[in-house]
């Protein structure tokens, strides 16, 4: 008795899994039908049985430091082939979504986006900033017409987006030391093999259903694409060695256009893949609507620019609120799955071992 | 006694290309003196039929002998009324179909069988069926779901009830319950009671009497007459009734040899019983304190599938503890429920209530052993539980512990205060629940005439309670309408024998009423036999015990097995042809043959069978006959034995075996080698088996060597 567990089910955990997407969660008689489903599950430590009956016994501690809820990469096969229609891919996502809450830094602001009803509140922010740029942010002398820069002059979007950056990346840093702490002295040698598998996207292609691969793959090297791009030239426009729009020519505004038509193509495969989805949550939609918005205006105000219409400023705007979400509240939305996935498939015994 | 003796040869079905038709008639006319012998290709026919008929109207013919397929089948066409003798002998899957056609054994096989049902059909009488006046009524005892229900189904066939209760309620353990379990579509509700109407109809209807805060004082007399003294509040009652449903229901497990689940440690932990009376009563609360119960654990299987306590399982706790849980979310939404079982078991379309209550928020559930109950922190209990699906061992704090224990039958204490010889109550297999072979028939008792039903019978909840109360009530409807025809009920049912006793020759060793094992028998002072032929099932184990040799059917005797055994032509020592006499099951054993048969399996043509009503009916002295008559060996078949038996009257091949033991000694004495005699046991489904088990024992046999006694 003296190794026993103390069980104490935390009530409010259990209710908010429960309420958002768990929602079969009850059913799970722990057959462990999913963990034979599973194509990625360890043999060594298989999920997400044991997962389910964690969730169904509401350990929080226990659920949100496993790596394992991290390794899914939600397919859907284990809530296809559940006898009793426990859902458990959508009951990981649940989780998921409870682990970034958790680890949110600063709390409040996890709770904030994880919750519909601050939804508007979550862009008035941003739209009220911008629309504060557009009217008073000094303006370029002339302002050459057809420009993004003549309303929204770079010396001041530039800075500020560094700055939202740069929260980000704090909170991303904190979430990921608690969630690491919470883990353990688990090793995390397999960082190296986790980046190159995550690069290549190895494991997707265990799943039986790989059509997730291409979609994820387009979309990320997409984003990562346009981040490099989006930084470098703000760096070279502050440094004055740039000067935006780019010419269509130049080599890095064809690297940026091919970013965004990589993006574009994944974010259209990942809504297509949505659509369908009975179980998808506001939690799913947040995240992958600021995505697709994000790549959709971006383009629409590129194509307006170039076609010179006065409708490439509305756009923009749209376009620069969504990317202000997009990136402050990373850490909060599902976005935040590409820092804590990291660490949970350093920390994973299969990537350590290949280290 | 036969006088006239017809014999009938059908040479169909392959009879009559694997042995010569003609030789046998001839052996039917010639030396068994038949009056008459007559071939037909298809004796089962119309115009078959109608021969033989025929030759008994015109008196040419007084007894049959067919000789044709297994008495098993065509049944209806050689069925002639009961003052005739028809006896069949087995040509087609016994020979024909099992042996090398047109062989020489064959032949001598199929000769001797014919020699042998001649035998058996010369020391064979006309029966005379039982004809006494017979109470149709039937008596329930016990008035819970089952008693209610078997009183109102036999009434509504139109028999009259007597209902006796003890208490003075009717309604049992069911009408002390809060709720019932789920019993309707979509099952995944608690019922209400479901039960007033019922019990008002057994009031008011006009065929059943209720005695209730009654008891049976006595019962003495048999199926058909059982007269049955009642202690109601008025004095003593005396009844008669013709066939008895025993619905005494269950008790609770002793709840109080559960300190290791922590009973007794504090008084917040209970049983589900004590949990259902105070859901019943009102409030949910510690009893400790009469405070909330925030959190309470439910203990499956406590005292059950344990070797230490109740090694079955009840099949209602977890229904009970999923029914409980609703009347705990009824009054508390916010409680934690946890249930520890080692198994879920809510088969069928109880799942449904399982998943319904699984699905909400706070009941916990996981399969795990609960290995200590203690006071914990703040006079709450602490729980141990190993084995968790938590893949650890775990402790819960909780504030109440209700242990789900199962059930113990109310069948054999004090209930039917039997006037018989072999004891008042009924007997009982393992756990204490009454029985006759429950594989096959369900209802039956060691008591004929009298039938456990319900709980009483076998833990069951009430749903299925209702059913086997029908089950039960129709098996008494059967025995008091066999019995007024002077019938046996099942196994035997429809046979119009029964034994006689030739008590003039009787030593009273108490041997047959010892053994009888429907306690048929009663006795005198003296400890002569004093039958009750409508107890008795026609087994013949009476006729197997005893030394005398004074039991007989007039359709089944010591002498007439012994004839048939001696009319088996023993070959010559230098022949090399042995002879193996098979005592076989008519239950299972024979009709194992016949699937061999069917099956065109081969065995060995020098066994020669002789069915037996049950092994139990062995008399030692047919063995003797056989190896003083210089057959070589004898093997018994008969059903398996043991806690799992299979045998059709519980434990006849185990009183073989024991006989057995007794004439080897005998054996020994004269020089005999032991090993001339087997008893194997048979499932039937085991008939695969059957060519294997002749052919070893036939071979070891013939390793022994001829038997000595050959030819004196």
């Amino acid at each position: 008795m003296a190794d026993a567990l103390a069980i104490q089910p935390d009530v409010r955990f259990l209710k908010r899994v429960l309420a958002s997407g768990g929602g079969d969660l009850k059913k799970c008689y722990q057959c462990a039908t999913c963990s034979v489903a599973c194509e990625l599950a360890p043999e060594e430590s298989p999920f997400p049985r044991k997962q389910m009956m964690e969730a169904q016994w509401g350990l929080k501690a226990q659920l949100l430091c496993d790596p394992a809820i991290w390794l899914c990469h939600n397919c859907g096969k284990c809530t296809e082939r559940c006898p009793r229609g426990a859902r458990p891919g959508d009951v990981l996502g649940a989780v998921r979504r409870e682990a970034i809450r958790h680890f949110a830094f600063p709390g409040w602001m996890g709770a904030l986006v994880a919750d519909p009803k601050w939804l508007p509140l979550l862009f008035l922010l941003p739209a009220l900033i911008f629309a504060a740029v557009a009217f008073w942010a000094p303006k370029p002398v002339p302002a050459p017409p057809f420009e993004f820069g003549s309303v929204f002059p770079a010396s001041v979007l530039e800075p500020l987006f560094f700055a939202i950056s740069g929260f980000a990346l704090l909170a991303f840093a904190v979430g990921v030391v608690r969630f690491a702490r919470g883990i353990g002295e688990t090793p995390s040698a397999g960082f190296g093999a986790a980046l190159k598998d995550i690069a290549a996207h190895q494991s997707f292609k265990q799943c039986d259903d790989a059509s997730m691969r291409l979609a994820h793959q387009l979309t990320m090297w997409g984003f990562a694409g346009l981040a490099m791009v989006g930084t470098a030239t703000g760096i070279g426009t502050m440094a004055g060695v740039l000067r935006t729009p780019l010419a269509l020519e130049s080599p890095l505004k064809i690297f940026a256009n091919l970013a965004a038509a990589a993006s574009l193509a994944g974010v259209t495969l990942l809504l297509a893949r949505r659509v369908g989805r009975p179980a998808s949550t506001y939690f799913d939609w947040f995240f992958l609507a600021a995505l697709s918005g994000v790549v959709f205006t971006g383009i629409a105000a590129e194509l307006l620019r170039l076609a010179e219409a006065r409708a490439m400023y509305g756009v923009y705007f749209v376009h620069l609120v969504l990317i202000f979400g997009l990136l402050l509240y990373a850490p909060y939305s599902k976005f935040a799955h590409l820092a804590y996935r990291t660490v949970a498939m350093a920390r994973s015994r299969k990537f350590n071992a290949r280290s | 006694m036969a006088g006239k003796l017809g014999v009938y040869i059908c040479t169909g079905c392959g009879i009559g290309e694997a042995v010569d038709g003609e030789k046998l008639a001839k052996v039917a006319t010639s030396e068994c003196k038949a009056a008459s012998c007559r071939t037909h290709p298809a004796l089962c026919g119309a115009e078959g039929c109608a021969q033989i008929r025929q030759d008994l109207a015109g008196g040419a013919v007084d007894t049959v002998v067919v000789a044709a397929c297994s008495p098993r089948f065509k049944t209806e066409a050689f069925s002639l009324n009961h003052g005739t003798v028809v006896e069949r002998v087995n040509l087609r899957e016994h020979v024909a179909w099992c042996h090398a056609p047109q062989d020489e054994n064959t032949q001598m096989l199929a000769e001797d069988y014919l020699r042998m049902g001649v035998a058996r059909a010369r020391k064979t009488e006309p029966l005379e069926p039982l004809a006494d006046e017979i109470s149709r009524a039937l008596l329930v005892i016990g008035g819970g779901v089952t008693g209610i229900t078997a009183a109102l189904e036999a009434a509504a066939a139109g028999y009259s009830v007597f209902l006796v209760e003890k208490e003075e309620n009717l309604g049992g353990a069911a009408a002390r319950c809060k709720r019932q379990t789920p019993a309707e579509p979509p099952y995944t509700a608690v019922n209400g009671d479901g039960l007033t109407a019922r019990m008002e109809a057994v009031l008011y209807h006009p065929r059943i009497q209720v005695f209730c805060s009654a008891r049976v004082v006595r019962i003495e007399g048999q199926p058909g007459m059982f007269d049955v003294t009642l202690s109601i509040e008025a004095g003593e009652h005396q009844i008669r009734a013709g066939a008895i449903v025993v619905a005494t229901g269950w008790k609770p497990y002793d709840v109080s040899r559960l300190v290791h689940l922590g009973y007794g440690v504090s008084p917040d932990v209970i049983s589900n019983l004590e949990f259902e009376r105070m859901a019943a009563a009102g409030r949910i609360a510690r009893p400790s304190n009469g405070q909330r119960a925030e959190s309470i654990l439910f203990v499956q299987c406590a005292g059950s599938r344990d070797p230490d306590h109740l090694p079955y399982c009840s099949s209602i706790c977890c229904m009970e503890t999923l029914k409980q849980i609703t009347y705990i979310r009824e009054q508390d939404p916010e409680a934690q429920v946890y249930v520890v079982y080692k198994d879920v078991r809510t088969p069928g379309q109880y799942e449904r209530f399982y998943r319904a209550v699984q699905d909400q928020a706070l009941n916990f559930f996981t399969k795990g052993e609960v290995t200590a109950v203690k006071p914990g922190a703040g006079g709450r209990l602490t729980v141990a539980v190993e084995h968790t699906l938590l893949g650890e061992s775990i402790q819960l704090e909780t504030d109440l512990v209700v242990l789900a224990t199962g059930m113990v039958p109310n069948g054999s204490e004090q209930i039917l205060n039997l006037t018989y010889r072999q004891g008042p109550e009924l007997p009982v297999i393992s756990g204490g629940f009454p029985d006759s072979h429950f594989v096959c028939f369900p209802y039956e008792t060691r008591r004929t005439g009298i039938y456990a039903a319900g709980a009483a019978r076998a833990p069951m909840d009430a749903a299925q309670a209702r059913q086997d109360a029908m089950g039960a009530a129709l098996k008494a409807i059967q025995c008091v309408e066999l019995a007024a025809q002077g019938r046996a009920v099942h196994p035997r049912g429809g046979d119009l024998s029964y034994p006689s006793f030739f008590l003039q020759r009787c030593t009273q060793c108490k041997r047959c009423t010892e053994e009888c094992p429907f306690g048929a028998l009663d006795e005198d002072a003296k400890g002569t036999p004093k039958p009750n032929p409508y107890r008795c099932r026609r087994c013949g184990v009476c006729l197997g015990a005893c030394p005398e040799r004074i039991v007989s059917f007039k359709n089944y005797s010591v002498d007439m097995i012994a004839s048939m055994i001696k009319a088996i032509e023993v070959p010559e020592e230098d022949e090399d042809k042995p002879r193996v006499l098979a005592l076989v099951c008519e239950n299972d054993a024979y009709p194992a043959m016949d699937l061999a048969g069917l099956k065109r399996r081969r065995y060995d043509p020098s066994v020669r069978v002789v069915p037996l009503r049950c092994l139990g009916s062995l008399n030692i002295v047919w063995i003797a006959d056989a190896l003083s008559r210089g057959l070589d060996g004898v093997i018994l078949v008969g059903c398996k034995y043991g806690d799992d038996y299979q045998c059709h009257f519980t434990k006849g091949s185990e009183l073989a075996q024991r006989r057995l033991e007794n004439v080897k000694e005998t054996l020994q004495r004269l020089q005999l080698e032991s090993e001339r005699l087997q008893l194997t046991q048979l499932a039937i489904n085991e008939w695969e088996q059957l060519p294997q088990v002749f052919d070893a024992f036939v071979e070891r046999i013939r390793k022994l060597g001829p038997n000595p006694y050959k030819g004196f």
